[in-house]
């Protein structure tokens, strides 16, 4: 009886490892699929890390007219310098400030008044505290990012005004990071692009090969072999598997080599896509039985891929999105990858990973069962 | 269970049934092992459906099918091994070369001692072994097909429309592997609607038209039990004549060579046509008068007209 279930299990083997051999052919002689499949992913990281990696770092342009041009004015010239928060490009004091952020499309000029020292040094000698030194900010509110500059800029100005008081802050901020290590926006943003890439790949390459091969009659063909249902799912879910295994390494070395990230990699990272590939290879299945035709598939695998690819968590956080739309985002199956892979790569924390992990573990099982089920080999039920 | 039966396929009141419209409709028949078996019919005849059922890819609505003293219907794991089929319009992977798919379909079957270089010769792809399938011509890929229907070596082999779509040389081509088969002794079980492809492969054909079979037998056999009438062919007519035959009641036809062809139910009515055509002044420069061909008895008994250029004739009012 033993030997009879392991010549089983040696024939099912075989039947699954020369589909799999097929299919790897056929995905390395298709050039433009190599190049997509795994270029994609990785364009994706470079670009949108670069968006990032700016970000955390950016160092903001500010142009500065000094109408008074005293030592003082200088000061606060090299000081709001110091901060290395600002490139500064000075405005000549005869220009007109508007005319002039108009022609050379500046969206912050800071002004500092004729009187500025004179208002500077009244103000020291005074103990009014209603009245102030005024520097003007001409901004341009429809400019993206001004806002954010001014923010920057407040801040500078705010440790300028302490250091000048002669008095230590009464107030110190200490942030404390939830997370063991500081982590740059790149490094949550891996992860996301690690699940989409993989969900991508498994329902588009489940629904695309599968259309394609029952329209061929291919799939005819196969029904007339000993190949069993069971067998061409689990043949798909393995060759995409390895794809995504390659694609996860290929996006995971550009990440480490361009972005330095720093990322854990640990055993919920293999979990995790070996999940991915079984939910949407399961539901490529699924979709390839009940649209019938190859260009219906793909619309309806279009039409489930974009508001999970957008609605999950993986180019912003849930967190942005109104309240309905985070419910909604908590049943895609998606959030729970993206999820789970931040909290094992980013977060270390393995209780939230394993949580993720039943949830989509559970979805991956009915989907696959439910894929085994409808799946057919040839014209009728297998 | 049969197992040593004569017969490698029983069909028992084979019925398909689709949406209340029955595709298959009651049918019985025999293929005795090493018999090359023919159904023959129209487009749309029921010959995809019954064969689809028969080499386990359709279940039937009701009726009986064995194989090799097995219930389709129950034993689908256990035929498959011994069968080989090639399904209609057969196709497979684009980017997999001859050899490959050859070895494909092999572990498939677990066969491990598959002669993949015997096949590759038996079908003459020799030169063809490093072509990716989406390169091969429509003929090459049907050649590949049967190799494919036989990499395990099968006890039956299901042809369906082998040659539909071929040009006459892949055709020949195609036949020529068929004969070898049928030297060796398999069984072959083949749907056609090219006359002379049945009648130069098939030991016993049966005619199907809308789910039933008509008539069945060896083509011989088919042609001598209809064979109640004469065919005149009449060659370089004077273009009178044509008005002339019809006249005299007659249903003439022109073929694809401009000559004209009569059907005759007696004897005497040649001698009448020919006096006729004589008395009138017209003239003819070659004659024939023979007993009905397969595809002529075949259009007599489906009252239907085959493929354009399946044997010369291209009318069959």
């Amino acid at each position: 009886m033993n030997l009879h279930i392991m010549n089983g299990a040696i024939i099912r083997a075989n039947i699954i490892w020369a589909n799999i051999i097929v299919s790897i052919k056929s995905f390395y002689r298709e050039k433009t699929v190599v190049f997509f499949r795994l270029a994609f992913p990785v364009i994706l990281i470079l670009v949108f890390g670069t968006i990032f990696m700016e970000r955390d770092n950016e160092i903001f342009e500010l142009s500065i007219q000094d109408l008074n041009r005293t030592p003082s004015s200088e000061k606060l010239v090299e000081a709001i310098r110091l901060s290395k928060r600002f490139k500064m490009t000075p405005v000549p004091p005869a220009a007109d400030a508007k005319q002039y952020a108009k022609a050379n499309k500046r969206n912050l000029i800071v002004i500092i008044p004729k009187d500025f020292e004179m208002s500077l040094m009244q103000k020291m000698g005074s103990n009014d505290f209603d009245t102030a030194v005024s520097l003007t900010q001409l901004y341009d509110p429809g400019s993206f990012g001004v806002t954010t500059k001014i923010g920057v800029l407040d801040m500078v100005l705010a440790g300028i005004n302490q250091e000048m008081s002669g008095k230590p802050p009464l107030i110190v901020p200490e942030p404390v990071s939830v997370l063991k290590k500081k982590y740059r926006f790149i490094e949550f943003f891996v992860p996301g692009v690690i699940a989409m890439a993989v969900m991508t790949a498994s329902l588009f390459g489940a629904v695309n090969v599968n259309a394609e091969l029952l329209q061929k009659g291919v799939i005819r063909k196969l029904c007339t072999t000993p190949i069993t249902r069971m067998d061409w799912i689990l043949s798909n879910v393995f060759y995409q598997f390895i794809l995504a295994v390659l694609s996860t390494a290929v996006m995971l070395l550009v990440s480490y080599i361009v972005f330095n990230v720093n990322l854990e990699i640990n055993a919920w990272l293999v979990v995790f896509v070996a999940l991915d590939v079984f939910s949407f290879v399961g539901l490529g299945m699924i979709l390839t039985r009940v649209a019938k035709e190859a260009e219906s598939a793909s619309a309806a695998a279009d039409a489930l891929m974009f508001p999970m690819m957008f609605l999950s968590g993986t180019f912003f956080p849930v967190e942005m999105m109104p309240e309905f739309l985070q419910k909604f985002a908590r049943v895609l199956p998606l959030y729970y990858v993206n999820e789970g892979l931040r909290a094992a790569m980013v977060a270390a924390d393995h209780m939230a990973a394993l949580k993720c992990a039943l949830f989509i573990g559970a979805f991956a099982a009915v989907v696959f069962v439910l894929g085994t089920m409808i799946t057919t080999l040839g014209g009728e039920t297998a | 269970m049969t197992l040593n039966s004569e017969y490698a396929i029983e069909v028992h009141n084979l019925t398909k049934r689709y949406k209340g419209l029955s595709a298959v409709d009651n049918i019985s028949f025999t293929v005795k092992r090493g018999e090359v078996f023919a159904l023959l019919g129209p487009n749309g005849a029921g010959k995809t459906t019954t064969v689809e059922i028969i080499d386990t890819i359709r279940k039937p609505t009701s009726g009986k099918v064995t194989l090799l003293g097995m219930d389709v219907t129950r034993k689908k794991y256990n035929i498959i091994p011994r069968i080989g089929v090639l399904p209609q319009g057969f196709s497979s992977f684009d980017r997999i070369t001859v050899k490959e798919t050859l070895q494909y379909y092999s572990r498939l079957f677990c066969c491990r001692k598959t002669d993949i270089d015997g096949l590759i010769a038996i079908v003459n792809l020799k030169d063809k072994v490093k072509v990716q399938y989406k390169n091969l011509s429509g003929g090459l890929k049907q050649r590949l097909g049967i190799a494919v229907a036989l990499v395990n070596d099968p006890e039956i082999v299901f042809l369906d429309e082998p040659t539909t779509g071929l040009d006459p040389r892949a055709r020949r081509a195609v036949w020529d592997v068929l004969l070898g088969l049928k030297k060796k002794g398999k069984t072959l079980f083949l749907t056609t609607h090219y006359m002379e492809e049945a009648e130069l492969l098939a030991d016993t054909v049966a005619i199907v038209k809308r789910g039933k079979i008509t008539a069945m037998g060896s083509p011989g056999e088919l042609i001598e039990s209809n064979a109640d009438y004469l065919v005149v062919m009449l060659k370089s007519v004077d273009e009178n004549v044509f008005d002339m035959v019809r006249k005299m009641g007659f249903a003439p036809v022109y073929d694809s060579h401009g000559d004209i062809r009569v059907r005759l139910d007696r004897t005497d009515d040649v001698r009448r046509l020919l006096n006729a055509i004589e008395a009138g002044g017209a003239s003819f420069t070659g004659l024939d008068v023979r007993k009905p061909n397969l595809e002529e008895v075949f259009l007599k008994l489906t009252d239907e007209t085959l493929v354009e250029g399946s044997a010369g004739i291209k009318e069959a009012q």
